[in-house]
């Protein structure tokens, strides 16, 4: 089936660079409704400058994310003395 | 107590003072003993713990004048501005030079130095995985200023990185050429 005479040809479907990386962090978060995202992906199969962009701040959510596991794993002598110092504050309010 | 290390590592983030961070654990779980009547049972703990806490360190930094309100950001200028960002350090040789620096640090190192507000975000979003939705529920602002200060977290913290990368030497520009000025 052949489009319709006035459709945009899949190049006037993309988008330009400037548009793709506006909506960088909505797309990498998943929050661009489908067509959007779809627009920014026919962008990305396209463009040679904007992926690296797009793959670098995936990196740096990944960063943060591994950081988080990290930090998850600290427990600290100081921990065990907090928790007692909290503890001991809860129960001098308790009635 | 419910949720201990979760709220000891928020309210480390939020507060670097050590001595500061652990008064603020201390007082969320006394704000939290003398507020037990509002928490609903269907709720989850561990995001009402954080919006005490992050309550608790509001009232005390504004108090000591240390918190500075946010200005609102364009959410999708400062993605363009992320990008503008990435092209300069990738010809300053910024972005090959991170793969010599260990991450994690660095990564911990950009997150403090960021100003609270954008802090928090960043935190509850990207580190500890919260949603936008719940993000602002924790934080007590609209899902569109999480956004905002979510996409201007995450360009500084990448800049950081590249200064970082420059400051350790690690790029061939480190001293001819500074990171392009961006957006805002």
């Amino acid at each position: 089936m052949t489009a319709p005479p006035d459709s945009p040809s899949p190049t006037e479907r993309t988008m330009n660079c400037e548009q793709a990386v506006r909506r960088l962090w909505d797309y990498l978060d998943g929050r661009l409704p489908s067509f959007t995202r779809e627009e920014v992906e026919a962008h990305l199969d396209l463009c040679l400058r904007c992926p690296p962009h797009f793959t670098f701040a995936q990196s740096v959510k990944e960063w943060l994310r591994h950081a988080g596991t990290q930090r998850e794993n600290e427990v600290t002598d100081r921990d065990g003395t907090l928790r007692e110092r909290v503890r001991s504050a809860l129960r001098s309010v308790s009635p | 107590m419910p949720c201990f290390a979760q709220v000891v590592r928020f309210a480390r983030s939020l507060e670097h003072d050590g001595a500061r961070a652990d008064d603020l654990v201390q007082e969320t779980y006394l704000q939290a003993l003398r507020g037990w009547h509002s928490f609903r049972e269907d709720a989850d703990p561990r995001r009402w713990l954080y919006a005490i806490c992050h309550h608790t360190f509001l009232r005390s930094a504004r108090r000591e004048a240390r918190y500075v309100d946010a200005p609102d950001d364009d959410p999708e200028l400062e993605s363009l501005a992320t990008a503008v960002s990435h092209g300069g350090a990738l010809r300053t040789g910024a972005v090959d030079a991170l793969e010599r620096l260990d991450m994690i640090p660095a990564i911990n190192r950009a997150l403090a130095a960021l100003p609270a507000h954008y802090r928090s975000v960043a935190v509850l979003v990207d580190v500890e995985g919260q949603s936008y939705e719940e993000a602002a529920g924790i934080l007590g602002v609209a899902i569109g200023t999480v956004r905002s200060r979510l996409f201007r977290a995450r360009r500084l913290l990448q800049d950081s990185l590249f200064e970082f990368a420059r400051d350790a030497g690690l790029t061939h520009a480190s001293s001819a050429s500074p990171t392009p000025r961006v957006p805002r």
